[in-house]
């Protein structure tokens, strides 16, 4: 009697670990399956998009490249002068 | 904050001030610059791009710093200010260290060159001073700087350079037209955040004529500008920084 019950329970043991390990074949095949549907190349999510910069970005740059610098009225004897060259 | 002593000597065509620095260092940083761009060595290498049949050609990086800032500058400027000197600077294309441009197109980076060259010898100054070549100056510390025709100012931070026709004739190309510039300045001071956005800056303003103050106005660059009468204007941003400040009673 005492042996059949330890079968019984070995049997339970072994349906549970197969469950338990199907489950995580599932669980893992889904994962992948959905990371490959998102990002393999072949799948696009949206529409394509140029690889240059966005325009707002390069009209900031401009906008920027011309900048003025920080002037007073002077104090002193300039040492050095500027002119067309 | 002293900027300590002026070492003056000459290089790249100019007369040279340094204060701050070791000016052999500044000499090699400016050299460098020359030895890459210069028009007037058949060995540099924009002599030798210039001269080269092939479509597409590897150039160094410093060749590519330069040339994409004088296209950023051509981009910036609607074309005012071209590498090209002749309204083709679109057709030039750089790639990484690929440069593509048709080869009977010749390049002229001397509209950038020289305030690029200064800012980088600015940079490479131990401390508070200033870099001056040619009359365009980039200061790290406070530097009183003369004017044409007479005046100084104050350069508190950034660049300041003139451009104009009162030295080397008309040099300036209009791209409009695309002949030597008819402004109604003969030279145009402007400051910048760098010596190459002040010299951009006062080329623009240049060839810009009679809207040349409104243009930098629009941008809140300080601008100063002698007429060919010898008459000068100065722009609201440039009255507006130099007007001293008034004490309290």
């Amino acid at each position: 009697m005492a042996d059949t019950s330890r079968i019984e329970r070995a049997r339970q043991r072994a349906r549970a670990a197969k469950v338990g390990i199907g489950a995580l074949t599932a669980l893992v095949f889904g994962v992948a399956f959905v990371g490959a549907k998102s990002h393999a190349p072949g799948h696009t999510k949206g529409k394509a998009t140029p690889l240059g910069a966005p325009s707002s970005f390069e009209r900031a740059v401009r906008h920027s490249v011309a900048q003025g610098g920080q002037i007073a009225p002077a104090v002193q004897p300039p040492p050095v002068a500027t002119s067309t060259s | 904050m002293s900027i300590g002593a002026v070492e003056r000597f000459r290089t790249m065509g100019c007369d040279v001030a340094v204060a701050g620095g070791d000016p052999a260092i500044v000499a090699a940083v400016l050299a460098r610059w020359e030895e890459t761009f210069s028009l007037f060595r058949p060995g540099s290498e924009l002599s030798r791009v210039n001269r080269s049949p092939a479509r597409v050609l590897v150039v160094s990086p410093l060749f590519v710093r330069g040339l994409e800032v004088a296209l950023d500058m051509a981009a910036e400027t609607s074309g005012l200010v071209d590498p090209t000197l002749c309204g083709r600077w679109r057709e030039v294309v750089l790639s990484g260290s690929l440069l593509s441009r048709p080869p009977s197109l010749a390049l002229d980076l001397n509209g950038v060159v020289k305030a690029l060259a200064v800012d980088a010898a600015a940079a490479a100054l131990d401390g508070p001073g200033f870099v001056s070549v040619g009359g365009d100056l980039a200061a790290r510390g406070p530097v009183d700087v003369g004017l044409p025709a007479g005046g100084a100012i104050r350069v508190v931070t950034g660049g300041l350079a003139t451009s104009g026709t009162a030295s080397r004739g008309a040099h300036l190309v209009d791209p409009a037209t695309r002949r030597p510039s008819e402004s109604c300045w003969e030279q145009v001071t402007a400051s910048g955040a760098s010596c190459l956005d002040a010299d951009i800056a006062a080329k623009t303003g240049f060839l810009l004529g009679e809207r040349g103050p409104a243009w930098l106005d629009s941008r809140g660059i300080p601008g100063r500008f002698v007429g060919l009468d010898g008459e000068i204007v100065e722009n609201d941003a440039w009255q507006n920084a130099t007007r001293p400040a008034v004490a309290c009673t």
